[in-house]
């Protein structure tokens, strides 16, 4: 059959012994059955745990022989963890849901000019696609193994930061994957003539990266009108610059937009 | 003698799903059939439209849900030809790795599902056995066993993991005895055989008449394969055939599912070896920064719309495991895709259902219908 043409076997049924047409198909089940006898082909769940340490190398035992699937637990998508200490509230996680499950709220640690606010996840919104934790720029959100969230209470499967950073205090392993930054990544760009020096994005960068320099007032004849305006623009430092896009969407007068101009 | 109609489904042990087959009987004669679909209708096409084009792939895997990567490689190609970015080698071949796995994992769903229409206890176990082992092995790279979000635009989510190569060839190498062990389990037995040779013939002509694809049309003897027709991702840098038989009914289908699986064993040992030798990005290096790679697109609403992003319309095709399916996403420059549509594979071949299921038994229903390989998550969307 290594051509392709699978039609080349058989297309009239066998005519053999009754017996033997049935004792044979038989006979390879009951090699199955003995196997299964020294080893069940699937994992005795509530008393034998995937994520166990001793399932790490040899997963997926078939029939009795294990086959070495190690592994499979260690990029596993579950509860979230969250590290409220390292959180820089840039809301990141909740503009990628796809579900709408994160809500931003406040949690103590923030001046009262700029409250802190970190992700509460509603689990049961989640779908565990990651694409928050793949969003968090700072890696402070992440998934673990965790994966039992059954409850009597449905307000119980609301997570709030303070929760999510008992998960992550709970030392479960985490899901190591980061995913690395492109290199030419577009970045922050300012259209000059909006701008009106209004200082919003400076003070609402969760990193601040942004700072307002002068810019000289236009010489134009004496007398003439100038704009009203504050004569500052922001500038921002790129290394610094986490992308989260809080600066245009606080622009009131949209002057900001992504690029790729140097 | 009198006719009269009956209801094979909505829920009912037959139909794999939600779907609902209208059968005119005459004693036990089969004398005319009406295929019912809409029961599993979810609007995916129309919530994809308020959507970042990165985020449709959540609901791709729902959109079949024994075939998530296919359908994910199927919009993320339309997305592409779309947004115009190309992904880099080495996730054109990761691709690869997860369509042909995924076609492992779906025959073996399939053949499961079948002879357990047929009555078989026994391979129904083997096949969702040896399935669970192509879902660890997507669990170990891409976190999760039936939706996997893996691919993105520009490329994929994150590489294999270190030993995942020599994991796979151990799977291989077992999957590689087991498809013995399945022919000598069907195809040696005279009871299988007498239940499905001749039965719910679908010959070349008609079949091509009617849209069929997929192993349905292949059956039939007709030579036609995306992968080889028309290649895309690495399909045309790596060797294997296209598996074909000639006697239309549904032994042939089993056949051909069969040879099929152990072609898609020989291209993952190809892929596997390449990605050995060949280290490098899985993502495009040059993304618009609204596509979210590696983060979402923010900001007010309509500040992209001032500017002048690229527009285009992207169209494409590939062989998933049930036949032929099509992709179309019109990107008017906006963040979300204006419109996104699809072609289901098993709706084509169940709209035929009354040129290969009229003239049969009542209980011949369920082993022709079983060969279909029914997934109603794609026909609805």
């Amino acid at each position: 059959m290594t051509d392709g043409t699978a039609g080349t076997a058989a297309t009239q049924a066998p005519e053999e012994n009754p017996v033997l047409y049935v004792a044979r198909p038989m006979a390879t089940a009951a090699r199955q059955f003995v196997k299964s006898l020294v080893r069940p082909s699937t994992i005795v769940y509530p008393y034998e745990r995937l994520e166990d340490p001793r399932f790490r190398g040899e997963v997926a035992v078939a029939s009795g022989k294990p086959i070495g699937v190690g592994a499979v637990w260690d990029n596993y998508r579950g509860v979230h963890a969250l590290n409220i200490a390292t959180c820089i509230s840039c809301n990141l996680c909740a503009f990628s849901c796809p579900d709408l499950c994160i809500e931003m709220v406040t949690v103590p640690g923030g001046d009262p000019k700029h409250p802190k606010k970190c992700p509460q996840i509603d689990y049961g919104k989640c779908s565990y696609c990651g694409f928050c934790s793949d969003a968090c720029p700072e890696g402070c959100l992440t998934m673990t193994t965790r994966y039992e969230l059954s409850t009597p209470k449905r307000s119980e499967m609301v997570y709030s930061p303070q929760k999510l950073n008992e998960v992550f205090r709970s030392k479960l392993p985490m899901n190591p994957i980061r995913l690395e930054r492109p290199e030419n990544e577009d970045r922050i760009l300012l259209d000059p003539p909006l701008c009106i020096g209004c200082n919003a994005c400076a003070r609402d960068c969760p990193t601040a990266c942004i700072t307002m320099l002068d810019v000289p007032k236009p010489e134009g004849k004496p007398g003439a009108k100038l704009p009203k305006r504050i004569w500052k623009e922001p500038v921002v430092n790129d290394s610094d610059c986490v992308r989260c896009g809080t600066c245009i969407s606080v622009c009131p007068k949209e002057c900001l937009f992504w690029g790729s101009r140097p | 003698m009198s006719e009269m109609w009956i209801n094979m489904g909505p829920q009912h042990p037959m139909t794999h799903g939600l779907w609902n087959l209208r059968v005119q009987i005459d004693g036990e004669l089969v004398r005319a059939v009406d295929p019912e679909m809409g029961y599993l209708h979810r609007g995916i096409e129309k919530i994809s439209e308020d959507r970042h084009y990165n985020e449709v792939i959540t609901l791709m895997d729902r959109c079949c849900y024994v075939a998530g990567m296919a359908w994910e490689h199927l919009y993320i190609l339309g997305a592409e030809a779309a947004l115009q970015v190309r992904p880099p080698e080495r996730a054109d071949y990761l691709r690869v790795l997860c369509d042909e796995f995924q076609r492992l994992g779906s025959h073996l769903m399939w053949y499961a599902a079948f002879v357990q229409d047929l009555g078989l206890m026994s391979p129904f176990l083997y096949g969702m056995r040896d399935r669970d082992l192509v879902l660890d092995l997507f669990q170990s790279f891409t976190g999760a066993r039936m939706t996997y979000e893996y691919m993105r635009v520009g490329g994929v989510r994150n590489d294999l993991p270190p030993g995942f190569a020599d994991r796979s060839r151990k799977v291989l190498d077992w999957l590689d005895d087991r498809f013995r062990e399945y022919d000598a389990l069907c195809l040696g037995s005279t009871i299988f055989r007498k239940r499905c040779d001749g039965l719910g013939v679908l010959k070349g002509p008609e079949a091509i008449a009617h849209g069929v694809t997929g192993p349905m049309l292949r059956a039939a003897g007709v030579k036609r394969d995306l992968r080889k027709d028309r290649p895309y991702s690495a399909y045309d840098r790596v060797d294997f055939d296209v598996a074909l038989a000639d006697s239309a009914d549904v032994t042939g289908r089993y056949l051909v599912r069969m040879e099929e699986m152990r072609q898609s064993v020989r291209i993952l040992r190809q892929v596997l070896d390449w990605l050995d030798h060949h280290p490098g990005p899985v993502v495009a290096d040059r993304l618009p920064r609204w596509l979210g790679a590696p983060y979402a697109p923010v900001g007010a609403e309509g500040y992209l719309l001032k500017r002048n992003y690229p527009k285009g319309l992207g169209l494409s095709a590939i062989e998933e495991p049930h036949g032929e399916a099509l992709s179309y996403v019109v990107n008017d420059g906006g963040e979300h895709p204006y419109r996104v549509k699809f072609r289901s594979p098993v709706f084509a071949n169940l709209s035929a259902a009354s040129t290969y299921l009229v003239g049969y038994h009542v209980a011949d229903i369920p082993p022709i219908m079983g060969s279909v390989d029914v997934c109603v998550g794609e026909v609805d969307r």
